[in-house]
């Protein structure tokens, strides 16, 4: 894993911020310590990352979909037909 | 270890305070972003701490000095604005090695790249240069000096766009290879923020408030939405900033007191939560009231 100060350099941020966005991900089991060498991603890492983007990211997403087509007095099944669509549309590509 | 330790520091011109009992103190290698609005007392702090001019009443320590009059605080702590005055008679490049025999930690090879890299005329003189340009040299003088102290006041005005980028970069790597203390004081707050790892916030001369950036970030969040439910939802919080932004529709800063289940209350109820950007935030809790310019232009 890239040092905090790596970090640090690469997106012009306070090194300081970065230690905290590291810690986090050590919090969250991402990544983890090893004494004197530094950050390494953790074999349950991915399955992790994968996880929270499914059950927060996209779920997120999805509920600000509905409330959208909701507002727009959109039914489940028109909806449900839009996204039907769309993923013919990105299967082809 | 503290570098800058103050207690109710006052300083007087004539009769108007410019600053009023101030007290705070600053950490050893952090940089520190110095935000408040115009006439807030911004440059008369930083100047007292450079040791430019006396405090009235008060006291104020920087590395367990007064820094008034003190030689050492001149060799470690450097004061880069836009009037730095340099000789007249001397060209650019005789100015940087000038520097060299004021500054103990000074880097001639840094210097030399960033006068190269700005493509300066070494014939110039200091006085001929452009308000951006002349931002620039003192810049340079203000990285090359690697002050355990360095103090950068307003650094970039009259900067262009990718000359700001490049400053912001240089002073990080700087800093990343050599910790030092760093103030740094913008009204572009937006441009720094991510630079910053503490936040000093004055106001009328005074602490409004000091707390790591992270923190800032999370001290305040905005409703928007309907009159009667976003004041159901705020009315037992602190009130930062109103405004109505058409007749039904209230959008209001709030203090983030931490509660959690305020998110699904608004969602229940079709406010709007977002965050609120650091320099908007700044600005509202630095206001004099808790309206806005449109109040100006409101009759009633």
């Amino acid at each position: 894993m890239y040092s905090q100060y790596q970090l640090a350099e690469m997106y012009t941020i306070n090194p300081a911020t970065a230690a905290k966005g590291l810690n986090l991900l050590v919090d969250e089991k991402i990544l983890y310590k090893k004494r004197g060498l530094g950050l390494f991603v953790s074999s349950t890492g991915k399955e992790i990352i994968i996880n929270k983007r499914k059950n927060f990211t996209l779920k997120g997403l999805v509920r600000e979909l509905v409330i959208e087509a909701k507002q727009l007095q959109l039914s489940e099944k028109e909806l449900m037909m839009m996204i039907k669509e769309l993923y013919e549309e990105e299967d082809k590509q | 270890m503290r570098v800058i330790e103050c207690s109710n520091l006052t300083k007087t011109f004539f009769t108007k305070k410019a600053l009023n009992k101030l007290s705070f103190s600053i950490e050893e290698n952090k940089i520190t972003g110095l935000i408040g609005r115009n006439g807030a007392g911004k440059t008369t702090l930083l100047k007292i701490i450079a040791g430019f001019i006396k405090e009235t009443s008060g006291e104020i320590k920087v590395f367990s000095e007064k820094p008034f009059n003190n030689l050492n605080n001149s060799a470690h702590v450097i004061y880069v604005d836009d009037h730095m005055s340099f000789p007249s008679t001397i060209p650019l490049l005789e100015l940087l090695k000038v520097a060299e025999s004021f500054y103990p930690n000074w880097n001639r090879d840094l210097a030399m790249r960033l006068f190269e890299y700005f493509s300066f005329d070494p014939k110039t003189y200091h006085h001929r240069l452009s308000k951006g340009k002349t931002s620039t040299f003192n810049m340079i003088i203000g990285l090359a000096s690697r002050c355990s102290l360095t103090i950068f006041d307003e650094p970039t005005t009259g900067m262009d766009e990718s000359v700001r980028k490049d400053f912001y970069k240089a002073l990080l790597k700087d800093y990343i290879a050599y910790p030092r203390s760093i103030i740094l004081s913008s009204h572009h707050l937006s441009e720094i923020e991510d630079l910053l790892e503490d936040v000093l916030l004055i106001k009328d001369g005074k602490t409004y408030l000091q707390m790591p950036i992270s923190e800032l970030k999370e001290y305040a969040f905005a409703l928007q939405g309907n009159n009667g439910e976003v004041f159901k939802l705020t009315s037992d919080k602190e009130v930062i900033f109103k405004n109505h932004i058409a007749s039904n529709v209230t959008y209001v800063i709030v203090k983030n007191d931490g509660s959690k289940n305020l998110l699904q209350q608004a969602r229940h109820a079709g406010v709007e939560i977002s965050p609120v950007p650091l320099s908007d935030l700044c600005v509202y809790l630095t206001n004099e009231t808790n309206g806005g310019i449109e109040d100006v232009f409101n009759e009633n």
